[in-house]
């Protein structure tokens, strides 16, 4: 085993988990082993995919991932594969959603059959745990569409009933006619009423319980006003409220509003249905000892204290515990943001949450869920959660004055009108609110969020709230988790310095020879650089490989394809583990020696994304204070941040810490994005004015964000900071154009000018303008220049 | 003109059917997967 040697050295683990966390549809499928797949035989797992199913005795209904499915010819392989199996009563697999519902016989056949037979063609199946949500979301979807599909249909006939009062020259259209139209226009208003506009008058119900106001409240009372005065315009033309009607105008209003509605409801299923989808995956599991004294494998939902697990290199500790038997190193880099690999043997703890490094330990399990230190974290990032500050939208913002202003100015026109025509004092009142219908004021918000949000979709970042796009244009400082965010998730070979009269690349690919029998990072950068085409050399191989954790690997290396005599003793690692003297320096080295001592140096260090430092200055330009905020060590935290132009930079901070130093940012009136991937940033995340997290994090990071990068571009950050700033640009261009129309119209309204036909177009042609100006965002190229 | 007392209402009553059968489309589900009805037909078997 190699180490990494000196004080200051900052190596970063793979992780495990991240890469099964991001595992979804970005990876290629490889198949699952048919042990894990046993797993789901057992009965008490069943009920997280499936339920009994009513068509027979012991009949289930399970619910599966299909993986690998890119067409609708792909549905019909994966139906027959599962079809062909005997003991399944019936299969159907939906090409849209990737899922298959597969009702099978427990007497005749386990899952893991049928998921096998799946994965014999080439796809994988999952257990769909999200099955319970997503079965929510498609019937809020269903309702959402048929109330759309109410309000379109009923507004076209109403449109046609409107069409012969408008075009009708005086004499034309008998009074009978008009008042039959007029019915008719009337019955079918109804529905859309009373189903279509459910939300709406709900939500404003609940606002005005709650004594606040958001859009839904003044959206609600047009429609109410609107109807009620048409409603009386048709059945009492001789009224109070004259014989206008609205009814072409209400249900146009209406229609337009909930497209809206659906476009918002079908985009946020996608982002969550994406998002859940990295839930789907096949129990976690390890290696228990059982009463018999041998390692079986069980899902850990089924451990208990005191029991006694094996946990092989590469695997996850599931429990707090107490190493038996076995030296390691450990990675626990997601818990705290340290970054090194500690070495752990017996006596010593591990906790739940970080991973085995190095070799196959046995483990004593001391605690499990919510006791572990893992359990804390999740404690307190959901205490963070909650004491987030939301700043209340734009919108809502102008909601208010907007309705208070417009209520006064009926209130007004009203009673000035009074005075000289009582008669048609409260037409003119309802006209005024008619033709304030704020249509264009509350799809001016999400018409631009859908559209940013639209275009970020497809330049890979995920939206979780659109709320988050308003707060992340205000953003002005960022702070970067390094693990993971800056830096790539592996180590690279930066120089090589060797002995006089060898060649570098024969020497590295000696050393890549010891390094790929080791799991360390430091030698997975060795066995990368000796692929390198500027080290072509003849390769070696290595036999009699020892390793000691934490110190260093040895054995007997030969070149490729000669027997015999040229073997060379050769030892790699630290430089006490080597015998020689270490350099002085900052930076972490790996020595390689043999029978004659000091052979060469490996200067290895983090895989800096390319292009972090373009995309931090881009940052600083656009006026945001760049911070970083590191569990590493402050040396390297240090490096990097000179190295890709970030001033103001910490290390060795915990995730207690990153809280404690955003709320000083916070307390300085700063608005803070905070960029992260671990789990020890998910308070940190939870806690920050917007958040961004990597859609290789750890699923507990990514539930807490308001936005996840799938992919590992970090130029999408950026881009996200800039998009966001327009939206809100386009937002308030929307607001004001929306202000503008209205304070144009009311004056009309209020002296009495303004028809209904004209007050009806003027609100289409404004909530067009509005859409229109939105749909600018979904145009991405200006945003992408220069990168 | 006298028709159009009758086919008024008529097309009132129409458009209640229309919405009734999309009603039935929507809760059979037939909007959630389009794709793959189409190309069921060229499914052997």
């Amino acid at each position: 085993m190699l180490s990494a040697p000196s004080e200051t050295t900052a190596v970063l683990p793979p992780s495990p988990a991240a890469s099964s966390a991001g595992s979804a549809p970005l990876i290629s499928i490889t198949p699952h082993s048919a042990e894990a797949l046993h797993l789901l035989d057992d009965p008490q797992e069943w009920s997280a995919f499936s339920r009994p199913s009513p068509q027979g005795a012991d009949c289930w209904e399970s619910n599966v991932v299909i993986e690998g499915m890119h067409c609708a010819a792909c549905s019909f392989t994966v139906e027959d594969a599962i079809a062909a199996v005997p003991g399944v009563v019936r299969v159907q697999v939906s090409a849209a959603s990737h899922r298959a519902k597969v009702v099978w016989s427990a007497a005749a056949v386990q899952p893991s059959a049928w998921m096998q037979a799946v994965q014999q063609r080439g796809y994988r199946a999952l257990p769909a745990n999200d099955v319970f949500s997503s079965e929510r979301r498609r019937i809020e979807t269903r309702k959402a569409l048929w109330r759309w599909l109410v309000a379109g249909l009923c507004m076209m006939q109403v449109m046609m009933y409107a069409y012969p009062a408008y075009t009708a020259q005086p004499g034309d259209l008998s009074m009978e006619m008009e008042q039959l139209l007029r019915w008719a226009s009337w019955v079918l208003s109804l529905p859309v009423i009373l189903f279509s506009c459910g939300p709406f008058f709900s939500n404003a119900l609940r606002d005005l319980r709650r004594g606040s106001i958001s859009m839904d409240l003044p959206v609600a009372l047009g429609i109410a006003i609107t109807f009620a005065v048409s409603t009386a315009g048709t059945f009492e033309p001789t009224g109070v409220f004259g014989r206008e009607v609205y009814f072409d105008s209400l249900t146009m209003f209406v229609c337009f509003l909930l497209t809206g509605r659906w476009l918002e409801l079908r985009l946020r299923n996608r982002t969550a249905g994406s998002l859940e989808a990295l839930m789907n995956r096949l129990p976690e599991s390890l290696e228990r000892r059982n009463a018999e004294g041998i390692f079986e494998r069980v899902a850990i939902r089924r451990l208990l204290v005191g029991d006694l697990v094996r946990v092989h290199p590469g695997e996850a500790f599931a429990a707090d515990g107490v190493v038996e038997e076995g030296e390691t190193l450990v990675d626990e880099a997601l818990l705290t943001g340290e970054s090194e690999a500690l070495p752990r043997g017996p006596g010593s703890l591990v906790v739940a949450g970080s991973h085995n490094l190095s070799s196959t330990v046995q483990v004593r399990v001391q605690a499990l869920g919510e006791q572990t230190r893992f359990g804390q974290i999740v404690a307190l990032m959901q205490s963070a959660s909650t004491s987030k500050p939301r700043a209340a939208l734009l919108a809502d913002r102008l909601a208010k004055p907007f309705l208070i202003a417009v209520l006064l100015g009926a209130a007004t026109a009203c009673a000035w009108w009074w005075q000289t025509d009582p008669e048609r004092a409260l037409m003119v009142a309802v006209s005024v609110l008619v033709v304030t219908c704020p249509c264009a004021l509350s799809l001016a918000t999400p018409a631009a969020m859908l559209a940013a949000a639209g275009n970020l979709a497809r330049n890979g970042v995920l939206v979780r709230n659109l709320q988050g796009l308003e707060a992340l244009s205000e953003v002005d400082a960022v702070v970067f988790d390094k693990t993971g965010t800056l830096t790539r998730d592996t180590l690279a070979v930066t120089s090589i310095e060797v002995r006089q009269g060898v060649a570098p690349a024969e020497v590295l690919q000696q050393a890549a020879a010891l390094a790929t029998h080791s799991m360390h990072p430091a030698s997975k950068a060795l066995v990368g650089a000796s692929a390198l085409e500027a080290y072509r050399a003849g390769p070696w191989i290595c036999d009699a490989v020892t390793e000691q954790a934490g110190q260093g690997v040895e054995g007997k290396a030969r070149p490729a394809g000669v027997q015999g005599e040229s073997e060379i003793a050769l030892r790699l690692g630290s430089a006490r583990y080597c015998g020689v003297t270490a350099d002085p320096g900052a930076t972490a080295r790996v020595y390689l020696s043999d029978s004659q001592g000091w052979l060469a140096t490996f200067e290895v260090r983090e895989d800096l994304r390319s292009e972090a430092a373009e995309v931090i200055a881009a940052l600083t330009q656009a006026r945001v204070q760049v911070h970083l905020l590191s569990g590493d060590h402050s040396g390297a935290v240090q490096r990097i941040a000179t190295e890709v132009g970030i001033t103001q930079a910490r290390g060795g901070c915990s995730p207690a810490d990153k809280l404690e130093a955003l709320r000083e940012l916070q307390a300085q009136g700063r608005k803070v994005l905070m960029v992260g991937d671990g789990l020890n940033d998910g308070p940190v995340l939870a806690g920050a004015h917007a958040s961004f997290a990597f859609g290789n994090a750890v699923p507990l990071a990514q539930a807490q964000s308001d936005f996840v990068v799938l992919g590992d571009r970090l130029n999408t950050v950026l881009h996200s900071v800039l998009l966001a700033r327009n939206t809100m640009a386009v937002v308030r261009q929307n607001l004001w154009w929306s202000l503008v129309y209205n304070a144009a119209c009311v004056p009309l309204a209020i002296a009495g000018l303004l028809p209904a036909w004209l007050a009806g177009l003027g609100m289409a042609s404004s909530s067009l303008v509005v859409v229109a100006n939105a749909l600018r965002l979904t145009r991405s190229g200006a945003l992408n220049k220069g990168f | 003109m006298d028709i159009l007392y009758l086919l008024i209402p008529l097309s009132v009553i129409l458009v209640f059917f229309v919405l009734a059968g999309l009603w039935w489309a929507i809760d059979r589900g037939q909007f959630e997967d389009i794709e793959r009805e189409g190309e069921r037909i060229l499914k052997d078997s």
